[in-house]
């Protein structure tokens, strides 16, 4: 099968982009709230290990700008996660992609477990200060969904086979 | 994951920036927003054109929800009967109740008159349904259908059937947000019904509702005590329920005590809320405090001046701030008796303290104990 493209992929980008901030805010109930995924870190961990060649690091940080004024967030709390969990992504793209996708979605823990870090520090530094161990949550929800976020996006990319 | 196609290749010779300098400027970018967003209002259209922009995203995202609240509006005949009926009996209890409460809000009144006192039963208010909820789980922020065009303006009370649900923090012309009394951004004056000992109320940001810190470690408070709103600060009307206390523990190694309470308000429950009118307080209070401060200006010799020249200021403005609801006439009669400004200036001070913290920050317990500014009753002579 051939190579998707060069339209598609940007159309596929930012679909899954604006999917990605649909989930983000589909109300959950309250029980899962604190669980929900941290869907735009993990769309943009995907496409900037499946498409180095699509720019990440501008979207990611609108995307984080758009995060911080749904969620009522300081302007830019976002925005700097998701370049942060970028940068880290595309640099050690090479270590990411030697695994088999299980390995992957254990080593991309770090990337997950900085990220929730980020957005508690920089609720601490603007004395927004709910301390709880749920905040952590979201790090373990994220990891179990990388392989079916990967799985999924695969499919879509090529439902014939698996030949690249 | 292994068999990634590899058309990609690293340019040989890149131009421009390097990633690693990009993301840096990114990064230093966004500190600067957050700095600037947490020292003052200058992001605040660029907040506005983003979320402006946003708008179909949010609806978008809200069908989920509304599809599953009709799914559930779906029921049988029995249930609505059984409802009407329990609804019926309610309402019957609740307008024997209602009735009694007339008449002791007209003694109360008398009682007051008596007393010289200006405090008012705010009788103003307006439904609001409940459109979005901030989908952060540490961020307890309600959007509401009404804004600046019904007369909704910040720090306005938010109540439900069961006590305070929070205050308005930002006004668009549509559409408002409130912020919840559990937020951990978000602290009340209240009063422990039992025994009138003031104190504050701190969200604590999850389900389990609001903290009392700082509570003198031999304060009379125990679990089931009923907390309720204190009009102290001036946003909130007095003696709406506001929490019960379910737990009360020394800090160790500190010398007071902090109480814990679930909020009375059932708060993610329901899609309607009750904007309550404070303002002829707080209108009060800001005009005694207006006054104060051109008292202080102005020289001893021409005090007595200056008290005449501003008693027509504070009586205009309850009068302006009752127009624009639809009940407002009877809210605040502001010609009360001479005695009215005194009474309102100890509430004054504290009006002032908060106004100047703007949001509910960890700066309200300044507020709440007694107000640093005196003000001047001898000079204040009508």
């Amino acid at each position: 099968m051939s190579r998707p493209s060069p339209q598609a992929v940007w159309a596929a980008f930012l679909l899954s982009l604006i999917v990605g901030l649909l989930l983000q805010l589909v109300e959950l109930p309250d029980s899962l709230s604190a669980a929900r995924p941290l869907w735009m870190p993990l769309m943009l961990s995907y496409w900037a290990l499946r498409e180095p060649q699509l720019p990440s690091l501008i979207p990611a940080f609108l995307i984080g700008l758009m995060l911080d004024v749904l969620y009522a967030a300081p302007f830019g709390q976002h925005a700097l996660g998701l370049v942060v969990v970028v940068y880290l992504v595309v640099r050690l793209r090479s270590f990411f992609i030697m695994f088999p996708l299980w390995q992957a979605t254990l080593a991309l823990i770090p990337a997950w477990v900085l990220y929730c870090f980020l957005m508690f520090w920089i609720d601490g530094a603007t004395n927004h200060r709910p301390e709880i161990w749920l905040r952590w949550l979201p790090a373990i929800s994220t990891t179990l969904f990388w392989p079916l976020l990967w799985s999924v996006m695969e499919l879509i990319r090529q439902p014939g086979g698996d030949d690249d | 994951m292994n068999s990634l196609h590899d058309s990609y290749h690293r340019p040989l010779f890149p131009r421009g920036p390097g990633f690693g300098l990009r993301t840096l400027f990114l990064i230093g970018l966004s500190l600067t927003l957050i700095f600037y967003d947490m020292r003052g209002d200058t992001l605040k259209p660029a907040r506005a054109w983003t979320a402006y922009a946003l708008t179909p995203v949010i609806w978008l995202a809200a069908v989920p929800a509304r599809l599953v609240n009709l799914a559930r509006g779906i029921d049988t005949r029995n249930s609505l009967e059984q409802e009407n009926e329990t609804l019926k009996a309610q309402q019957f209890v609740l307008s024997a109740q209602l009735s009694k409460m007339e008449a002791l809000e007209a003694e109360n009144r008398r009682l007051r008159e008596l007393l010289a006192s200006s405090a008012q039963l705010p009788d103003q208010v307006l439904v609001a349904e409940i459109v979005a909820v901030n989908q952060d789980p540490y961020r307890h922020q309600i959007t509401l259908n009404r804004g600046s065009r019904d007369g909704i303006y910040i720090g306005q009370a938010l109540v439900d059937a069961h006590g305070v649900m929070g205050q308005v923090v930002d006004v668009a012309p549509n559409s408002c947000k409130a912020l919840l009394v559990t937020d951990p951004d978000h602290g009340m004056p209240v009063e422990i019904n039992r025994t009138g000992l003031q104190t504050i109320a701190v969200g604590l940001g999850d389900e389990r509702g609001l903290r009392l810190p700082f509570l003198p470690s031999n304060a009379d408070i125990k679990n089931g005590d009923l907390l309720v709103s204190s009009s102290l600060g001036g946003r909130f009307p007095a003696g709406y329920p506001v929490g019960i206390v379910y737990d009360v523990k020394p800090v160790a190694g500190e010398h007071f005590m902090e109480a814990y309470a679930y909020p009375a308000a059932k708060l993610n429950q329901g899609r309607q809320a009750l904007l309550v009118w404070n303002r002829g307080a707080q209108a009060e209070a800001e005009a005694a405090a207006a006054a104060e401060r051109a008292a202080v200006q102005e020289d001893p010799d021409a005090a007595v001046r200056a008290a005449g020249a501003d008693a027509p200021a504070a009586a205009t403005p309850p009068a302006a701030t009752t127009s624009p609801g639809p009940t407002g006439a009877a809210t605040t009669p502001p010609t009360a008796t001479p005695a009215a400004p005194k009474a309102a200036t100890p509430n004054g001070g504290a009006a002032a303290g908060t106004a100047q913290a703007e949001a509910p920050k960890p700066a309200a317990p300044k507020a709440a104990p007694a107000p640093t500014r005196k003000p001047d009753p001898p000079a204040r002579k009508p």
